[in-house]
């Protein structure tokens, strides 16, 4: 690009002749602002009197209809609480139609959220050596519900749940476990024909059992 | 000129008092005087009440929410909460304040607000003191509420405060000449000072659309000039809160903060009990002159009554502006005064004198 001659600065479209170091070509001092569109002394003040009055009518409009109102009086309400499709509320995460784990311990929320409240403990699978979810940890406490993890997870296991109602008086109750169930390796689990069976043969997990992996200094 | 109704005399209660002075009845007087004071006690605080509901209950419909709902039924003694609330607040003077100026102002401002109430006339029978410069005064005595924010700014001894003094100052006397030249329109057509009067004259129609043009435009501005000087948005640059944190009253708390609330609000049904009265007519029934069995009928609906729907209409469309429109940068605020509203103002006056002069208005009087 150094060698251009300079016809061909001319002629070529501005984007390639521009280095990407130093500001595009044609471009001197800062760019001008756009200004508004400025007349005469009447024109000024009835195009500012029309959108006063355009501005009122859309308050108005608000006021008098009283179905317009957003507000939810929430403990009142509890049972018919709406809750919005952007609405963050406890991670949550789902499991497939058996209630086995759809999470392949990918490590992609883990990687993506910006405060590290997530941490994903795997196993190996015996056989093929790929991970497998052991523990799922998600700190509350430090989660912005930035719904980062919710976007990244390739199999669209977590979501936000939809519960909120979560004040506790131990902070180390804000330490969440996702998974649902401990026991054998899913190689293990899925030789067995009966489903009845392979229930029997795992232990299921609340939000508070097992231990949490908490980084720096934890389990790892 | 004005052809007064022997229905529309007015008696206001001073004048009893003297009446019954004059009639040797000691304890008459008293009781007047009495009654007048209690009134208008009674009436600020109710009046703040109301006021203070009807903006939070206006402000949250405004951006589709509800409001206060939780003290009384739909919050309706949320204001008597609150005001429980600064009551019994802990009142703190900052260490470097001026003390005497700091406690004063508070009163200063609620003083130039009253002293305009004791002016209005509310009904024939409803009025404390009528004076024959009655506009003049009212203008001159709103004038003192800024004195009261100056006061309270400076004696905080705080750049907030200062600031928040020094724009309502000079927010003020800007504002003052718009709206007195405005309200001058209204003189020029009546030919009269005295508030009563100006009400009684607009027995035949309403200035705002008797007097053709003139009258529409002064109203216009007069809205625009009070909403100035009392302070609100858009026009709240003394109190702006994002960026003097609260103006003014940044120092002030408990007690004296509610105090300078109360004064913000009683201002604000001041001026619009002031704008229909001067323009909307007051306490008289909306007439149109010469259809005797329609102003028959209008006249079904006590007077009191008038001037109270025409106040509440007013003080509604102020809140609307609040809930509407942005806050003025101060540079804008000088030029809409200085650039736009006062040269309008001038010519408007003297189109008024004109119309005055030719006697070109709807409904001459006779
Ligand atoms: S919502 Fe955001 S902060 Fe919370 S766990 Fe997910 S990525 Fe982390
Ligand atoms: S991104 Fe999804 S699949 Fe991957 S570890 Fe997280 S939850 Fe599991």
């Amino acid at each position: 690009m150094n060698k251009m001659s300079q016809e061909d600065i001319l002629t070529a479209p501005l984007a390639e002749t521009a280095p990407s170091s130093s500001p595009a070509v044609g471009m001197t001092g800062p760019l001008a602002a756009p200004r508004p569109e400025r007349r005469g002394f009447w024109w000024n003040i009835l195009s500012g009197l029309r959108s006063l009055l355009k501005g009122m009518g859309v308050t108005f409009r608000y006021f008098s209809r009283p179905s317009t109102v957003v507000t939810q009086q929430y403990p009142e309400n509890r049972a018919t609480l709406k809750l919005f499709d952007r609405s963050r509320t406890l991670l949550g995460m789902i499991h497939d139609e058996n209630g086995f784990h759809k999470c392949t311990a990918c490590h992609f929320c883990e990687k993506a959220c910006p405060n590290a409240s997530i941490t994903v403990a795997e196993r190996p699978k015996p056989a093929t050596g790929k991970p497998e979810l052991d523990y799922f940890t998600w700190r509350m406490d430090s989660c912005t519900y930035c719904n980062a993890c919710v976007i990244v997870c390739p199999f669209s296991v977590l979501t936000m749940s939809g519960t909120f109602e979560n004040s506790v008086f131990d902070s180390r109750l804000l330490i969440y476990n996702l998974t649902r169930y401990a026991g054998p390796t899913s190689q293990v689990l899925m030789k067995i024909a009966d489903p009845e069976e392979r229930k029997r043969m795992i232990e299921t997990r609340g939000v508070f059992s097992g231990v949490p992996l908490l980084r720096k200094g934890g389990r790892k | 000129m004005v052809n007064l109704q022997t229905s529309w005399e007015v008696r206001t209660l001073s004048q009893r008092a003297s009446e019954a002075l004059a009639g040797g009845q000691l304890g008459l007087t008293t009781g007047y005087l009495f009654a007048g004071l209690a009134g208008l006690a009674v009436f600020l605080a109710a009046m703040a009440l109301v006021l203070v509901y009807a903006e939070r209950k206006i402000a949250a419909h405004f951006q589709c929410r509800l409001g206060p709902m939780r003290v009384g039924w739909h919050g309706i003694l949320q204001s008597v909460a609150d005001s429980l609330k600064l009551l019994l607040k802990e009142d703190i003077v900052p260490t470097d304040a001026d003390r005497f100026l700091h406690v004063l102002a508070p009163f200063m401002s609620l003083l130039a607000a009253i002293l305009v109430l004791v002016m209005l006339p509310m009904s024939p029978a409803l009025q404390v003191a009528d004076v024959n410069i009655g506009v003049l005064y009212v203008t001159a005595v709103s004038g003192l509420g800024a004195l009261g924010i100056l006061l309270g700014g400076w004696s905080s001894n705080n750049k907030w405060s200062l600031l928040g003094a020094m724009r309502a100052g000079a927010q003020i006397i800007s504002y003052e000449v718009s709206a007195t030249l405005s309200l001058l329109v209204v003189v020029l057509f009546s030919g009269t000072l005295q508030l009563s009067k100006i009400v009684q004259s607009q027995a035949d129609g309403w200035w705002i659309w008797r007097a053709p043009g003139v009258g529409l435009l002064a109203f216009a501005i007069y809205l625009i000039a009070s909403v100035a000087e009392i302070n609100r948005t858009p026009f709240d640059i003394s109190e702006g809160e994002s960026e003097l944190t609260a103006g003014f009253h940044t120092e002030y708390s408990g007690m004296r903060f509610a105090f300078f609330f109360l004064a913000e609000f009683i201002n604000m049904f001041v001026v619009s009990a002031l704008a229909a009265t001067l323009f909307l007519g007051g306490w008289m029934p909306f007439h149109i002159g010469g259809l005797a069995t329609f102003n028959a009928a209008m006249d079904l609906i006590p007077p009191g009554a008038w001037f109270a729907a025409k106040s509440a209409f007013l003080i509604f469309v102020i809140m609307w502006f609040r809930w509407t429109f942005p806050r003025l940068r101060i540079d804008q605020l000088m030029r809409l005064e200085w650039k736009i509203l006062l040269p309008i103002g001038f010519v408007n006056l003297f189109l008024a004198a004109m119309a005055v002069l030719f006697g070109f208005y709807f409904f001459p009087v006779q």
